[in-house]
């Protein structure tokens, strides 16, 4: 994607991503918001209904709507319907568990993405990420999905645990006829205490960007771009996005540049009550995003494939902005010779 | 292209305003097709109220700009957005 047109922001973003509610059935260990239970203040349905109207006037393409698990809301399809008939996308991630046949009829719509979680191909490997039977009961979720045609892709979060799992979980998602995507593990929410244990290594992270180059099918949204080689440099974005083509909503309204940095130093606004346009275009936390340089890393020769990689996890890790990603390529391959040399 | 024909969005495809002219959004990928087109082409031209003649014709009243260079830079960016898939021809003759 060209970055001539994004660097200093679009007008409005193409993509938002809205975390609905912090409710959720399941309690993932590396879950990036902490959910569980439903917290005081989020959105209603008569406000959420608002941010949708916000992002239709401000003629944004997309919603990637996660959570917490989505469907434990019971208003998510109709407020889902309330989008599609804004002509608003609708990129849909859940844990699976709870669509049902009823569920499934409701999103068989031409503008809804289905991105069903999975952290192992077999109960055993999942279930230690995800909880006891979380891998039976997503499955039964998958097949009301593949009953009705509704295009699915089985979601993984790289980890330690998921690594050696990848090309079976790769089978299991061509089985279901689903598409097969891997996103980054980042050390927030939950993710803070497990990335220690959870987190790849850097030799894992150098074997794991050899396994993406040869599967090239296998998405990673805008996850990977950091350790990703030339061949997947046209498969989609090579910088970090937020406040230039994305941003976040929180199930309490706050807007934020993006899932991984719900923080209160970059708190950027609330809705509904905020202006959305003068939130994207005003907001100093937005400009100061937008602004973002990792000087560090631009004699580097991948600077153009990857920009500095995650400011979020770069932030999370360091406790600053503006520094490069620790998880990218070049710093693992070199960690990997230093280790080698020593060796 | 066709002076008398209307263009519109193929199924699925949005269109915005952007400083550098023309954003598309295919739900198909999902994709995104940047066009550097400043303000030759509003995005409300996509819905076929006024055929490539009245887009050439009022660009040429508005900037004073010769008429083959303009038909040409439409012609080209029209061409290239068919052959994307992003929008359809559709004669009104």
């Amino acid at each position: 994607m060209s970055n001539q047109y994004v660097d200093r922001g679009l007008s409005a973003p193409v993509n938002v991503t809205w975390e609905v509610t912090y409710g959720c059935n399941l309690s993932c260990v590396h879950c990036l918001s902490d959910s569980g239970e439903r917290r005081r203040g989020e959105l209603s349905t008569d406000e959420c209904k608002r941010v949708i109207d916000a992002m239709s006037e401000n003629r944004v393409f997309q919603f990637s709507v996660g959570g917490g698990e989505p469907f434990s809301r019971d208003d998510f399809v109709d407020l889902m319907d309330y989008a599609h008939e804004k002509g608003i996308v609708t990129c849909i991630s859940t844990n699976g568990t709870l669509i049902n046949d009823e569920i499934a009829r409701r999103l068989g719509h031409k503008l809804v993405y289905l991105q069903v979680s999975l952290d192992g191909a077999t109960p055993e490997s999942n279930d230690a990420i995800r909880g006891k039977g979380s891998f039976r009961r997503a499955l039964r979720g998958l097949e009301c999905l593949k009953k009705r045609d509704i295009e699915v892709s089985i979601n993984t979060v790289l980890t330690r645990l998921s690594l050696p799992e990848l090309d079976a979980l790769a089978g299991l998602a061509a089985s279901l006829g689903a598409k097969f995507r891997v996103s980054r593990f980042r050390p927030s929410g939950r993710g803070k205490k497990s990335w220690r244990s959870l987190n790849v290594s850097k030799d894992q992270m150098v074997a794991f960007s050899d396994w993406l180059s040869n599967h090239l099918g296998v998405s990673t949204g805008d996850s990977f771009f950091s350790v990703a080689h030339e061949d997947r440099k046209a498969l989609g974005l090579n910088m970090c996005g937020a406040c230039k083509l994305t941003c976040c909503v929180s199930p309490l309204g706050e807007i934020y540049p993006c899932a991984f940095l719900q923080e209160t130093e970059f708190l950027a606004g609330k809705l509904p009550e905020d202006d959305f346009a003068r939130i994207w275009t005003g907001s100093p936390v937005f400009e100061s995003f937008r602004d973002l340089e990792i000087r560090s890393c631009e004699s580097c020769d991948r600077f153009e494939l990857c920009h500095g990689g995650c400011p979020a996890i770069a932030y999370h890790t360091q406790k600053k902005l503006g520094l490069p990603d620790p998880g990218c390529l070049v710093n693992c391959v070199s960690v990997k010779k230093t280790v080698s040399r020593v060796a | 292209m066709c002076l008398g024909s209307v263009y519109r969005l193929a199924d699925g495809v949005q269109v915005r305003r952007e400083s550098f002219g023309l954003l598309f959004y295919d739900y198909r990928g999902p994709r995104l097709y940047f066009v550097p087109s400043r303000d030759l082409v509003e995005d409300r031209f996509f819905e076929g109220k006024r055929t490539a003649r009245e887009l050439v014709e009022s660009i040429c009243a508005e900037h004073d700009w010769p008429r083959l260079l303009v038909y040409t830079k439409i012609s080209e960016i029209l061409t290239l957005l068919e052959t994307k898939g992003l929008i359809h021809e559709q004669s009104v003759c």
